[in-house]
């Protein structure tokens, strides 16, 4: 198993994949790629970071033994070595990668917009989204969070986020369908429901609550008047199925209509029974209609209604005959809404008198307009929305003295504080606390009420139980009393014998789940159930009667799968909100409030409605709208997926989780988050790429404009105490000055600037890369961290203080800063470690021995790329590969035993056949089909020469569309296959496997790319875009009748490696091999084993290379399946990949020749030996290497030294020799470190250029400054000057800090020297035919992603041949190096052949061009003196047989006439 | 709300209108402040350049009255409070400092008076009791370096951009403007000493004020306030241009904002009189 799918974990998945094993590679985000995928341009080439890895994650992706886990965390690993347990957590995508074809359809119907990760935030995407354009596996998916509040406060669980972001683009209609799954009655409730979801919106934490009832109304408005207006056509009806059993709702409220509506859409005839002239139940007779207008009312039933309910008004459902004839009728379920609408009445004096009314019969009667007369001054009694209705209707009625008056003080009354306060803003009178006693009479006619205090209203348990005290009392004057405090059911409903229960208080009973009474088939709910209630509770028991009545007359188990689930609502997601005020409740005057009944709030306008929809912090990311579900026409999207947990048996596991980068906001004096144009080096990656949300313009995020002056501050979160990050990030440097360089690339306006500490570039070809950044392309370097960064307001330019040359203040202004932040684990990756029982240091890193890299402390899981130190991608990818060793050697007794190998039916012969191809064109969803003529495209394919068969799919590369191409070779007897469709880099592999599956040869497929290179790039000329798709296809289809089968055959492998060079890299790689079961032959041209290693007695931690050396000695000597050849040489190889021929001179002159599959040279380096600074002249004068043997030796000389001078670069970073040795900054650290230890009074002095101790040899560093070495810098151009005289060293210096120079008198000046490539490597590389670099090291195939291997395949290189490194990186390439050898090695065969060139030997004239011009070398003379290219070699490439002046050479699948085919149908059009 | 006050000397002297606008404005919030009985001087001017034992020893001394009431400790001046957090930070590391007992509990927090009215009252708080919105009025925020540094000392969480002043001048309805010198040292200690530092600091928070568009700086320490109050005259001297900014103390603005009668009062005692500006904003 690969833990992580960046760059590295993809490395060592390959590696093992392709050696034999299955690969489960688990990636936490949704894609593989990592960080790389972020990448612009790479150092120290400048090669496309993106282009570079296309390839790589295709491979991954198509590759039979590697299994994709994405989106999933390893939770844990058991057992042991050889048989782990893992368990993994795979979260849900709610896209089925199988299914989505990644066109991209969703993206345009999804309304959440996102903060783009992948894009650093600089743009946004979707909440349906897909990484990047490459991203594997090449499916979209969902990022979700919790449920938001909104929807889980909602009683019937009406989806707030959903509808309110359908409204923020502008779909009205969708957001109302939306609304309508829960809410049948969207504009009553988007005016009177009281909305519990605005009281738990997140937004209440920044301002105020998002309006989402009045969004609610708004949609539900405007939908109803564009219907009116013919935009939208009228709501689809469903079908009644006659047959399905009938239903009858009793009561036409809201719960009532709920039911039905459900019912009817589900095909089951419903008929809903109303005792009152009108439905609505309440909605109808108690609410007023300035909250409710009456005709909003009546159109929201109407739309139920007209679904096919059979709606019966005046139809009483009363006693025995009620419910009996119903079900005489031949209703099979009965659902009771029947309410509470019966006002409750005071058992006081005086309530029988005139004028004194019940709060219910009150609002009904003005509801159906009767003119009721209450004088000028009224009381109500009670404290609930009811009691502020009748106020505010008493107002209305004329009333000018209206007093509610209640028991409940001001904090406790039922009614919601917003009809408080309207009702108070219309001038109602409240009165707290106060209880009726009496209602008291003038003359028969009602004078006014009789209070005492109320003194508490509930008791201890909360339970309503007034105390008073009758001493006491107050008066109201009044002319009419209503009453308002409670309700109660009509209970004449139920006949005297019936299984119906209900409470005391006459409430119906039923069971709580699933609504059901104790009678068969009758269900119940809404007030009449749970006493007055919400519309919204209501609607929600209405939903759930309807979901029992279907099980229940579907035979199926009423309780199943309700119970309430208990979900943790999304908080507030983070960041900051800017304050936007709350559009959407407006009133009317307040005068014409109180003149009549007109609705008080005012309606959204659409602008208004949008700006307060946009409002919405979207808190569960995706909405849930369900848009995508609805336009994704491969069924892909399941918002219903859960996470699962895994179980998985594997043998050893790599941990590759890399990095995240250091937040600058930890550094807060830079102005990160707070300064617009200061960014991070990983957003400016993204400034700068071409795909990026920029185009690859480097703008700044304030203004727009191209920056000119731009300034990049180093060791943002590296090198630095004062945040816990003391290492160095290795890394910053060379991406700083790439991202200098290729700024001036896109703009050769900018000016860049590079503040810096020290510059490290100790890489290969790095330090030439930097040389060219100053001289070629004016990057500035200025030594020094600025402490801070100001803005100006006016322009937002950058303000940077630092000291100048000269020791000045400077203080410069910047257009744009960029922050180098540095590398550290991320959280998650920590949390994987602790729950592995994986040892790290204090910064988080995975903690490993120094000479058993990639080792972590549990047994069996290896460590590799940034998690074990920071690093970057060539070094990551060695450490992949190394890891992979160390993986593939615990298991490789059963290697190939569980690789999948695909089996094909035998091809058919089709060489003497007329061509017939079928062409197939895909819609590829609506990303085709919506710009090109996908049917036209196809017809017009039919009419072209030799095309047998044509046909449009919705997705040609869809499962079921393969079988049809499958199909119709066999029906139609295709023989050749055309694909018009998106890009052959990613399908092309796909097609021909599926052609190849329908018995054709492979290479008898063609692609025109209609997609990618039509579609989408002309979108705005639809006919033109269609032509050149036909123009495409026709060329495709004119290839396609040329081509012909090729076929591989299999070469055998010999499974023998070849490691020249016996030190501690050649040891190392021989090692692993013979330990991996291949039979090695060492070549080592000294006496000894050994090489460098000799020579180094400590390393920075404590280690002992010489312990290291023995065994290795020992081991390889005891090794069986290593042939050693000591003081021999290898003269010669000649052959191919996996079959080369060595020709060994051995120690006796004898010339042996020795058979191989694989070579690894592990030639090693060689200190220099310096001309300069009196070396060899003064016994005074060593070299490190020589310090250090004396230190090691115990010298007593070495303890009494007053003074040590070390001169660092010497023979490094000069014209001649433009590299840095990489290592001798950390030896002469340590070395300073020993001599300080030995003798704290010597004096220590380190004269350096730059100080190159990364990673974590920077503490090192800093504890040499601790212990008090000094450190002087100098300037190339002014070395130190060495003198002797009578004996004593003087070394002069210019310190650049000083301004003068210092001299110094040493007992012993210390050389750090270069390491140079062999003496004889120019001689040795010439007779192999492998490259070198300038510098004379061995070149690998490629900088960044094939660092071990040679461009000629089958040979690899590792140790100091390679370049110079420390010897735990010398361990790491050794065994990366086997790694990439085992992929050959691995296989007995390999198959050759197939797409490469082959030589007309006849036509052939020997010119040696097709010799000269092959980059891998391939071509030779044979013994019939004409070229002949070995079919193992050749990589296809073509560049022979353009070259070939005879054209005596050929490319297979790309023959003269093959390629003139297309463009000559192209010419004839 | 029962808070522990330790006003600092220079509220009864160079800072009276701030000491005045503290308490009236902490009449008005709710805040009752119970001076410190006994307080002494925290020897912040000098005391810590003197004598390491004597700079925590005299701010100890207050915190041990404090530790003994339990309630959390306010103190409007920077300066102050940076000597309190030191000697509190040295307390409860166990320090043994001349002159104070063991047994430190130290059960109580210890803010300046801006933070504590931000974090602990907050923006329903001040709207409550805002009466004359600060319309039109654009400053800027000065925090000087004691506030918020060292964070290891006063525990800031962003101490290179604090945010209380300008939340409670935002929510006073004032156009406080952006901008990063906002804990710049103003060079306070070297008034006296070495004056021309101290100008050229000022001079440079005087033209960057005028760069984020203020026509005013508001600030929430009494030496700041001197530091930039005093010396305008010098100031203009030595750059050779004529500077005449309003320098607020945050309380004094909150006052007059409350709709506090003193407010007036309080703006006469300035060197550079704000009034005409506040007149021109329609504020007095």
């Amino acid at each position: 198993m690969v833990v992580g799918g960046g760059i590295c974990g993809m490395q060592s998945a390959l590696d093992l994949a392709n050696s034999g094993f299955k690969v489960y590679l688990v990636e936490e985000t949704t894609s593989i790629g990592g960080r790389m995928s972020q990448l612009d341009k790479t150092f120290p080439t400048n090669d496309c970071s993106m282009c570079m890895l296309s390839p790589k994650l295709i491979e991954v992706d198509k590759h039979l033994n590697i299994e994709i886990l994405s989106n999933s965390q390893v939770q844990s690993v058991e057992g042991e070595t050889g048989n782990f347990n893992v368990k993994v957590l795979k979260k849900p995508r709610y896209v089925d990668i199988e299914k989505c074809s990644s066109c991209g359809d969703c993206f345009d119907v999804c309304p959440v917009d996102l903060i783009n990760e992948f894009e650093q935030g600089l743009n946004t995407y979707k909440a349906i989204n897909k990484r990047y354009p490459q991203a594997i596996p090449s499916a979209v998916a969902i990022s979700k969070s919790a449920r938001p509040p909104c929807k889980l406060t909602c009683p019937a669980g009406c989806n707030g986020q959903g509808y309110v972001a359908l409204i923020s683009k502008g779909k009205y209609l969708e957001a109302l369908d939306h609304i309508k799954q829960w809410i049948p009655l969207p504009a009553v409730l988007g005016r009177i429901c009281h909305h519990p979801c605005e009281q738990e919106c997140n937004r209440n934490e920044v301002d105020q609550p998002v309006a989402i009832a009045p969004l609610k109304r708004f949609a539900a408005d405007i939908v109803r008047q564009k219907r009116k207006d013919g935009e939208i056509p009228p709501e689809e009806k469903p079908v009644i199925d006659k047959s399905k059993p009938k239903v009858a709702v009793v009561g036409a409220g809201p719960s009532g209509l709920t039911c039905a509506h459900e019912l009817v859409k589900l095909g089951y005839p419903v008929a809903v029974f109303e005792r009152d002239a009108a439905p609505g139940g309440q909605l109808w007779s108690a609410i007023p209609k300035y909250r409710l207008p009456k005709d909003v009312l009546a159109a929201d039933i109407k739309d139920i209604v007209d679904l096919g309910i059979d709606l019966k008004l005046n139809a009483p459902v009363n006693g025995q005959n009620g419910l009996e004839a119903l079900k005489k009728q031949g209703y099979k379920a009965i659902y009771l809404a029947i309410g509470a609408q019966k006002s409750r009445s005071l058992p006081i004096p005086g309530v029988d008198l005139p004028r004194v009314l019940l709060a219910l019969d009150f609002l009904r009667d003005v509801n159906q307009g009767k003119k009721v007369d209450i004088g000028n001054r009224v009381v109500v009694i009670g404290g609930g929305n009811v009691a502020m209705d009748v106020a505010r209707t008493a107002r209305r009625l004329g009333a000018e003295d209206v007093t509610a008056i209640c028991l409940e003080c001001a904090g406790e009354m039922p009614a919601h504080p917003w009809e408080i306060e309207e009702a108070v803003a219309e001038g109602v009178k409240i009165m707290n606390s106060w209880g009726p006693t009496e209602i008291v009479s003038k003359n028969g006619s009602v004078a006014g009420v009789a209070f005492q205090k109320c003194t508490s209203v509930f008791d201890g348990e909360g339970k309503f139980s007034p105390t008073f005290d009758e001493s006491v009392t107050t008066s109201v004057d009044g002319d009419t009393v209503i009453i308002a405090i409670g309700q109660a059911t009509d209970l004449s409903v139920l006949p005297e014998k019936t299984g119906v229960k209900t409470t005391r208080g006459g409430w119906l009973i039923v069971d709580p789940l699933t609504l059901a009474t104790e009678e068969e088939g009758i269900f119940a709910g809404g007030d009449g159930v749970t006493g007055p209630k919400s519309a919204v509770e209501a609607i929600k028991h209405g939903h759930e009667a309807a979901v029992s009545i279907d099980r229940y007359l579907s035979g199926l188990d009423l309780g199943e799968g309700r119970e309430p689930k208990q979900e943790e609502p999304a908080p507030l997601p983070e960041g900051k909100h800017e304050k936007k005020p709350r559009l959407g409740t407006k009133y009317i005057a307040l005068g014409k409030r109180l003149s009549g009944f007109d609705e008080i709030v005012t309606a959204l306008t659409e602008e208004e409605a949008i700006k307060e929809a946009e409002r919405c912090l979207d808190c569960g990311l995706c909405s849930e709208c369900l848009q995508c579900v609805a336009v994704c026409q491969a069924k892909a999207i399941d918002h219903d997926m859960k996470e699962e947990e895994v179980e998985l048996q594997v043998g050893s596991v790599v941990l590759a989780p890399g990095f995240e980068p250091f937040d600058a906001k930890i550094k807060s004096e830079y102005g990160y988050g707070r300064m617009a144009n200061v960014l991070t080096s990983l957003d400016f990656e993204r400034v700068l790429s071409a795909s990026g949300p920029f185009q690859g313009q480097v703008l700044r995020l304030s203004d727009g404009r191209h920056p000119v002056k731009v300034a990049w501050i180093q060791c943002v979160g590296s090198r630095d105490q004062t945040c816990g990050r003391d290492y160095c990030s290795s890394v910053c440097c060379m991406y700083a000055t790439k991202e200098a360089i290729i700024a001036r690339e896109h703009e050769s306006t900018v000016q860049p600037t590079i503040f810096y500490n020290d510059i490290r570039a100790f890489g290969k070809g790095f330090e030439r890369y930097y040389e060219s950044a100053k001289s070629k392309f004016g990057v500035r370097y200025v030594k020094g961290i600025p402490s801070g960064v100001k803005e100006l307001q006016q322009s937002q330019n950058l303000l940077i203080e630092y000291t100048g040359e000269d020791g000045r203040k400077i203080q410069e202004e910047f257009d744009m800063v960029v922050l180098s932040i540095g590398l550290q684990p991320s959280a998650s990756t920590r949390e994987l470690a602790a729950k592995l029982g994986i040892e790290r240091d204090r910064f988080g890193f995975c903690r490993t021995d120094e000479l058993a890299p990639n080792i972590t402390s549990h047994d069996g899981i290896y460590v590799a790329g940034a998690f074990d130190a920071p690093m970057d991608i060539p070094e990551s990818v060695m450490s992949a590969s190394s890891a992979a060793c160390l993986a593939a050697r615990e298991i490789a007794d059963v290697r190939g035993t569980l690789v999948t190998e695909k089996e094909y039916p035998p091809e058919k012969d089709i060489t003497k056949e007329e061509p017939r191809v079928g062409v197939f064109v895909c819609r590829c969803g609506s990303n085709i089909a919506r710009v090109v003529d996908v049917p036209g495209v196809a017809e017009y394919a039919s009419t072209l020469p030799n095309v047998v068969h044509a046909e449009e799919n919705l997705y040609t590369c869809s499962t079921d569309t393969q079988s049809k191409i499958i199909n119709a070779i066999k029906e139609k007897g295709l023989n050749r296959v055309v694909v018009a469709s998106c890009s052959p880099r990613t399908h092309e592999p796909l097609f021909q496997d599926t052609i190849r599956e329908g018995c054709l040869n492979k290479f008898l497929f063609e692609m025109a790319n209609i997609r990618d290179q039509c579609s989408w790039v002309h979108a705005s000329h639809m006919p033109e875009a269609t032509k050149k798709a036909k123009d495409l296809v026709r060329m495709a289809v004119a290839r396609a009748t040329t081509l012909e089968p090729l076929f591989e055959h299999p070469a055998e492998v010999k499974r023998r490696g070849l490691v020249i060079g016996g030190g501690l890299s050649g040891m190392t790689a021989a090692l692993e091999m013979a330990g991996q079961g291949y039979e090695v032959v060492l070549v080592e041209r000294e006496k000894e084993l050994g090489g460098n290693l000799w020579r180094i007695r400590y390393t920075a931690d404590g280690a002992d290379p010489q312990a290291l050396l023995a065994s290795l000695v020992e081991q390889v000597e005891k090794e069986p399946k290593i042939t050693l050849y000591r003081g021999a040489e290898v003269k010669n190889i000649s052959g191919y990949l996996g079959n080369y021929t060595a020709e060994i001179i051995t120690k006796s002159g004898e010339s042996i020749n020795v058979e191989h599959g694989v070579v690894i040279l592990a030639t090693g380096g060689t200190e220099y030996k310096p001309a300069e600074y009196l070396y060899g002249q003064s016994d005074k004068v060593l070299t490190q290497l020589e310090l250090e043997e004396k230190i090691a030796g115990g010298s007593d000389d070495v303890s009494k030294l007053n003074s040590v001078v070390m001169i660092q670069c010497v023979g490094s970073r000069e014209e001649e020799h433009m590299y840095c040795s990489r290592v001798c900054c950390t030896q002469a650290v340590n070395n300073a470190i020993k001599l300080k230890e030995l003798n704290p009074d010597t004096e220590v002095y380190i004269l350096y250029r730059d100080i190159r101790t990364y990673g974590m040899n920077e503490l090192l560093y800093r504890q040499a400054r601790e212990k008090g070495v000094t450190f002087i810098r100098y300037d190339v151009e002014n070395k130190p000057d060495v003198s002797e005289e009578n004996g004593k060293l003087t070394v002069t210096v210019y310190d650049p800090v000083l301004g003068a120079e210092v001299e110094l008198m040493p007992d012993m000046l210390v050389l750090s020297v270069a390491i140079r490539p062999q003496a004889d490597a120019e001689d040795f590389a010439s007779r192999l035919k492998l490259p070198l670099t300038q510098d004379g090291f061995y070149m690998e195939a490629h900088m960044k992603l094939r660092p071990l291997d040679f461009v000629n395949e089958g040979m690899y290189l590792c140790g100091l041949a390679h370049s110079p490194r420390f010897i735990s990186e010398s361990i790491v390439q050794a065994r990366g190096a086997v790694s990439r050898a085992l992929t050959i090695l691995s296989r007995p065969y390999l198959m050759v052949g197939g797409v490469v060139s082959v030589v007309d030997a006849d036509r052939c004239v020997a010119c040696l061009t097709c010799v000269r011009s092959c980059p891998f070398g391939v071509p030779r003379i044979n013994e019939d003196g004409v070229a002949y290219i070995e079919a193992a070699a050749c990589q296809g490439c073509g560049i022979c047989a353009s070259q070939c002046p005879r054209k005596a050479i050929t490319v297979q699948h790309y023959k003269d006439e093959q390629v003139t085919a297309l463009t000559a149908v192209l010419a004839g059009s | 709300m029962e808070v522990s006050y330790y006003p600092g000397c220079s509220i009864e002297g160079v800072a009276r209108e701030y000491g005045e606008s503290v308490e009236a404005v902490a009449r008005m919030l709710g805040i009752d402040l119970k001076e410190l009985k006994d307080w002494t001087c925290c020897g912040a001017a000098s005391a810590h350049a003197t004598d390491d034992m004597l700079a925590l020893a005299l701010p100890a001394r207050n915190l041990e009255t404090a530790d003994k009431t339990g309630l959390d400790l306010v103190t409007p001046c920077a300066a102050c409070y940076s000597r309190l957090k030191h000697a509190d930070k040295a307390l409860r590391a166990g320090e043994k400092i001349e002159g104070v007992s063991d047994g430190y509990r130290g059960d109580f927090s210890i803010k300046h008076l801006v933070d504590f009215i931000w974090e602990e009252l907050g923006e329903k708080a001040i709207l409550e009791k805002l009466k004359k919105p600060l319309r039109d009025l654009k400053a800027v925020c000065y925090y000087g370096c004691l506030i918020t540094r060292p964070p290891r000392v006063t525990d800031a969480g962003n101490p290179d951009n604090p945010e209380s002043m300008d939340n409670i001048l935002q929510t006073l309805g004032a156009e406080v403007k952006n901008w990063s010198y906002k804990t710049d040292c103003c060079g306070a200690d070297h008034a006296l000493t070495m004056p021309e530092v101290a100008w050229k600091l000022v001079q440079k928070l005087f033209d960057m004020a005028g760069e984020a568009g203020a026509d005013a700086i508001v600030v929430a320490c009494p030496l700041c306030h001197s530091n930039l109050d005093t010396h305008q005259e010098e100031v203009s001297a030595q750059a050779g241009k004529r500077y005449q900014i309003p320098i607020f103390y945050f309380t004094e603005l909150m006052g007059l904002a409350f709709g506090d009668s003193g407010a007036e009062k309080w703006f006469g005692r300035h060197f550079v009189d704000p009034r005409p500006l506040l007149r021109q904003k329609g504020l007095l």
